[in-house]
Order: structure tokens, then sequence, then C-alpha cells
């Protein structure tokens, strides 16, 4: 494996960092949306949440993927490979941020929402001043340990041909013979990236005092 | 309607994909609870090879699954094991997720209560006899529910197989959807099947723990 | 506490799931069609899905894509009028997103099968060939076709090289043997690899994208012999779009008579093929 390899292996690891990113910057505000939907029981939407949030739950990121990809054009919503892989990583952690936000707003205190509502503080305040700030802080070890998920999923993206990491790997193993090296290489590039965002969660774990 | 019923046709092939996702489940899942399991008891008997579990955790932690499949698939050849692909992916998936079984058995211990331990040396249980018959159940009792939920991401690792060839429910769905052009309905089906495996997990769990709490 | 969501009552659920079936079901009736050739010259754009691993037809070398159907519809490109929007993917999606609707045209080697001319639609074919196996080097034991008894064997998923291996388990029985363990890949590269780290015993392809396997990696890999009988490579469209298939068929025609395509396949396939006709044919 040469240098032109390697260039094209991390060619491919900007493109794994750059649909983690998006996901993940879709993922967590849609899933807290989706937290709120559920904690505030809207009647009709709560159900159709919590069975949308099972089924993302449950779906494997490569069979979601070939279904958004392929499929999807079959019914009039075609997206290209970038879309369709920022759409399925985005989906799979939003269900997963979803029950991470909901866990922290069933725990939230009542007394601090009954004070609020007593000084007449009205719900967007409420929510922006009282509620999030500290729901951020509790969900934050969590929602990393989520991202370092997402980044451990995206090799899904390289079954549709979109050219990350993996995919690269894939292919320089493919014309050297030597796919051994390809991957561990790509190992590497992957496990520094998954310490480090780790070693962040345990950083901001501590300072929160929270358990990681 | 026309692709649906294309798919009832073919539903043998999408049958057989689902049982072979089962079965590679079922066997990853105890083999790794097995492996876990015995890492948990190493890493709390022998402190001297505790960092040496430790380092192999963290590894997994931090290794996407497909990479690590990737790498046994190719790696094993090399050192003269000659593994089908469906038996590949069951080391694979059994060597990655014993790590996470490893973490769920320790966190499960640090929750469990001293005071049947304690009687249990009292009355003369010790090292094997101790654990088997006064810690394991408990222990898992504690530990179902993220034992489930690890049981849950072994289904849904088990699709990435369909790249090394194993003919599972993604590639039962992908082989029709290709032969018939029939995407939609093919893995909207595989989609459905999966999340009727989780399910039946979850319930599994729910009805354990029930039954545990219901003898307590 | 766990991270099962709230166990809604049995019955709603079921309900749920009815009524997103339905929904479904509505959904997948309704499906986008191919655009015609008026519609494609209105928005300007073709879309176009080749393989994006399939030596030497279609490849992708330093980012760009190449290989003989790249580069002879890039030629023929020139003359179009609008622009090519072009997608390298996975060859399973390719004819599937061509029924949908998703790209108009797949410029990858299609081989023209009885059961893919009921379903898709095709243009003149670029190229003939045929099914060879090829085997590692190294391995004595076949020399020939009934050699192949009981070996495993590696295919493309979705494959005609997989639809034509009836053809040589016929083969096969007439010397007494059948065929072996099927493996089926995403690519033929992933097949190759397991080809030569002995995990299968040999590849069937066809005769084109073999030799240039051959010819690029001749200490690991040799050629055997066939396995199918001739057989067509076309580019396919959906079935109904007699259009751009007209249109496409002009194309080539032209390009068979300038010599670009003669030129071409010397160049990708080391020899020509001059008696293609001009409407593909599965005999």
């Amino acid at each position: 494996m040469d240098w032109s390899d390697f260039s094209q292996l991390l060619a491919g690891f900007w493109v794994t960092i750059g649909v983690s990113l998006a996901a993940v910057c879709i993922g967590v505000p849609c899933g807290l949306g989706l937290a709120l939907i559920r904690w505030r029981k809207i009647p009709g939407l709560d159900g159709m949440v919590a069975t949308l949030v099972s089924f993302l739950r449950a779906i494997p990121s490569v069979t979601l993927i070939l279904l958004v990809y392929f499929a999807f054009p079959g019914i009039g919503l075609s997206l290209n490979r970038m879309e369709a892989a920022i759409f399925v990583l985005a989906v799979g952690t939003m269900a997963f941020d979803c029950e991470i936000w909901r866990g922290a707003l069933i725990a939230f205190p009542r007394d601090q929402l009954d004070a609020a509502i007593a000084c007449g503080m009205p719900r967007g305040l409420r929510f922006r001043r009282i509620v999030l700030p500290q729901i951020t802080r509790a969900c934050l070890p969590a929602l990393m340990n989520e991202i370092s998920l997402v980044i451990k999923v995206s090799p899904a993206v390289a079954v549709i041909g979109l050219v990350d990491t993996t995919r690269a790997a894939t292919r320089i193993g493919a014309d050297t013979y030597e796919p051994l090296k390809a991957f561990l290489a790509s190992f590497v590039l992957y496990a520094v990236l998954i310490a480090a965002i780790l070693a962040a969660q345990r950083l901001v774990a501590r300072r929160i005092g929270a358990p990681a | 309607m026309n692709a649906w019923l294309i798919l009832a046709q073919h539903s043998g092939l999408i049958l057989r994909g689902l049982l072979v996702t089962a079965e590679i489940t079922v066997i990853s899942a105890v083999l790794a609870l097995l492996l876990g399991l015995f890492l948990f008891q190493l890493r709390l008997r022998f402190p001297l090879i505790s960092p040496l579990v430790r380092g192999f955790i963290d590894l997994m932690r931090c290794t996407p699954f497909l990479i690590f499949l990737y790498l046994v698939y190719y790696a094993l050849p090399g050192w003269g094991i000659e593994l089908d692909a469906f038996n590949a992916g069951i080391l694979a998936l059994t060597l990655y997720n014993a790590a996470y079984f490893t973490e769920l058995f320790s966190a499960a211990w640090a929750q469990f209560p001293r005071e049947p331990v304690e009687a249990g040396l009292a009355f003369g249980f010790h090292g094997f006899g101790l654990f088997r018959r006064i810690i394991l159940r408990p222990l898992i009792g504690i530990a179902l529910p993220s034992l489930g939920n690890q049981t849950i991401q072994i289904i849904k690792d088990s699709a990435f197989l369909v790249i090394v060839t194993v003919q599972e429910l993604t590639y039962a769905a992908n082989e029709i959807q290709a032969t018939y052009y029939i995407p939609f309905a093919s893995f909207v089906v595989a989609a459905l099947l999966y999340w009727g495996l989780c399910l039946i997990v979850e319930a599994g769990v729910r009805r354990s723990l029930r039954r545990s709490a219901q003898m307590l | 506490m766990t991270n099962c969501p709230d166990p809604r009552t049995p019955r709603r659920k079921a309900f749920l799931l009815a009524g997103l079936f339905a929904c479904m079901s509505a959904l997948a009736v309704s499906h986008a069609h191919a655009a015609s050739l008026a519609e494609i010259q209105k928005k300007g754009v073709i879309n176009v899905a080749s393989e994006d691993d399939f030596q030497p037809f279609e490849f992708v070398k330093d980012g760009q894509p190449t290989g003989y159907d790249v580069e002879l519809f890039n030629a023929m490109s020139k003359s179009f009028g609008f622009k090519v929007h072009h997608e390298m993917i996975p060859w399973t999606g390719i004819l599937p997103g061509v029924t949908t609707g998703k790209y108009d045209i797949a410029v990858t080697a299609v081989l023209v099968t009885p059961e893919r001319l009921q379903s898709l639609g095709f243009t003149s074919p670029v190229a003939e060939s045929v099914d060879y196996y090829v085997k590692r080097k190294s391995d004595d034991r076949i020399k020939s076709v009934a050699d192949l008894n009981g070996l495993t064997l590696g295919v493309e998923a979705g494959s005609a090289m997989l639809k034509l291996l009836p053809q040589l388990d016929e083969m096969l029985k007439k010397t007494g043997g059948k065929l072996g363990k099927v493996v089926e890949y995403q690519d033929y590269p992933s097949a190759y690899q397991d080809l030569a780290t002995k995990r299968i015993d040999y590849v069937v392809n066809t005769y084109l994208n073999l030799h240039d396997l051959v010819t690029k990696r001749p200490g690991v890999f040799t050629l055997g012999q066939p396995v199918s009988k001739p057989i067509y490579i076309a580019w396919a469209t959906a079935k109904d779009n007699t259009s751009l298939l007209t249109f496409m068929d002009e194309k080539i025609a032209a390009a068979k008579k300038d010599g670009t395509m003669a030129a071409l396949q010397k160049k990708w396939f080391g020899k020509t093929f001059d008696d293609l006709p001009s409407k593909p044919s599965a005999d």
C-alpha cells in the first residue's frame, strides 16, 4: 500500500467524518423533538413516535440504506448517495437520541417545573432556560457515546458505493490484492477517531460529575 | 400490487434468509455470552490478566464491526484457518460482542448485593461453586435488560454479513430485488422482519423480568 | 429502566402497523417512470448508472469513471445536446434502478437474457462474450470443465453469469458430474480475492472480464474454458422507453460506422467485434 492508496483512504476518512457529523447534527436535535412529543404526551403523535423509534432502533443500517437508496426512488423520493447516507445515519441516531433525551426529561425534577409555572414563566422560556440546559448536561455523556456509535455504524454506507473509509479500503484491497493491510490502516483511522471521542466523553463526564 | 405478489411467490427465499439471521444471532449471542462470562470471571479472579481483558474490550469498543469482520474474514486464510463465510461471521460476531458482554456483566456485578455472597461464603461455598449456585442466576437477572439490548445489537450487526457473502435476510432481500426489480417491497419486508425479531427479544426480556420479579 | 419503548397496547400497535402497511402498499404501486427522450431533452440531463468495479467494462480509476462502456458512452455523449449525470454504483442497484426510473439508462455490461428481455429495454449490443471460468494458477486439479465437478465457485449476485450456471451444470452432467457450491458475491473483485486465498475454487465471469484479469495477474490466475453459450452485451433502459432506445441505437450505429467502437474494443478487449447485430437478442 503506497502513498496514493493511503491518500485515497484519507479522502474516504473525510467522507466518514463528514457524513457522521452531518448525521449527528440532524439526529440529536430531531431526537430531542421526538422526545418532547412523547414527554408532552400529545395524543396520537405519542404512539406514532413510539412506534417509529422502536422501528428505527431495530432496523440494521445496511438494510435501511439499501431501502432508502434503491427502493425510495420507486415511490418518488430519489436521494443521491451522500443524501441517503446522511439520512440513514441521522434517523438511526435520532431514534437512540430520542430515548436518551426522554430518559433525562422523565427524570427531570418536577419541583423546578412547578416553581417556574408558579412564577408565570411561559412554556418556551421555561424549556429554554430551565429544562434544556440541565438535560443537556445530563445527556452529554450518553450523547457522546452515541456519536461514537454513529461512526462505528458508518461503514454501512459503503454498501451503496459511497466512498468512505471502508469502501476506499475495499477498493485498495481489490487493486493491490492485500486487503488486510488496507483494512488494518482503516482500522487505525477509525480507532483513533473513536478513542478520541470516548476520551472526550470521559472528560466531559468527569466535569459534569455524572457517571460515564 | 404486482411487487407484493412476486415477493409472496418467492417468500421461501426471504424466510430462508430470516432463518439464517436467526441462527447466526442465537449462536453468536450464546457463544458471546459464555465468552463474556468467562472473561468477566477471569478479570475478577486474576488481576494480572485484567489489563489484557481491558485492552481487548477497549479495542472492540473502538472498532466498527464491519472493519473487524473484514479483518477476521481476510486474516484467517493467512493464518491457515479455513473458515467459510458463515463461520467467519459467527466468529467475528462472537468475539466482538463478548467484549460488550464482559462490560455488561461487570456493570451488573457492581450492582450485585453483597449479602448473598457473604452468606454463601459463610456456608462454605467458594470459587466456581459459589459462582454457579449463588451468583450466576441473579447476576443474569440484573444484567438482563442490557443483555437483551446487546442481543438486538447482534441482530443488527448480522446484516453486515451480507457483505461477505453470507446468505442471511438482507442478502435474500437484495437477491430478490435485483432479480425481479422490486426493491421497495423486498427491503420493506426485510426491515419489518428485523423489527419483528427485535420485538421478540424485547418481549422475551420483559417476560423473564416479570417472572423473576414474581419469584422474589 | 431498560431502553425498551413504552409497551403500547398490542392492539394499538397492530393498528398503527396496519395503517403504515396500507400507506406503503399504496405508495409502492405508484412509481416514478423512466424519462423518455423528450423529457430528458427538456430536463437537460440524462441519469446514467454504471457498475463501479467491473473491469474492463466500467470501473473507477483515480476517482474517475473509465472503461469500455464509459469511454464509448462519453464519445457518443458529445453529440447528445444534454448533460450526463453519471453514477458508479454496486451492480445490485443498477437494473432495479432502471426499472424504477431512478436511472434513465444503465451504461454497463448487461448480458442479454430471455428473462431480461421481458422486463427491460436493450440498446444494440456493444460487445459479445462467453462465460468462462478462472482458477488459481497453482491449482492443478482443474484442467478441463469436467474437473469442475463438485468444486466451489464464486459468481456475482444477481448477475446473468449466475443465471447461466445451469448451462455449466448441463455440461458437467454430461461427464457424470454436477455443479458444486455457489457463493454469491456483491462484486467480482471480492470473488477474485477469495479465489486467491483458496476460499473458493473457481470464478465464473465473461471472457472479456477474465481475460482482463488474467492479463493483469498472470502469476495468480489462469483462464479456463467456456462454460456457456455466446451471449450479447448491451445497455439497458426501462422496457417501454422506445424513444430513448431509438436515440441510443442511432448513436451506437454512428460509433460503429466511424470506427470509434472498433477502436475502443481494440483498446479494452484486445479484439474487435465486427458482426454485432443492431437488435439485441438472446439465442
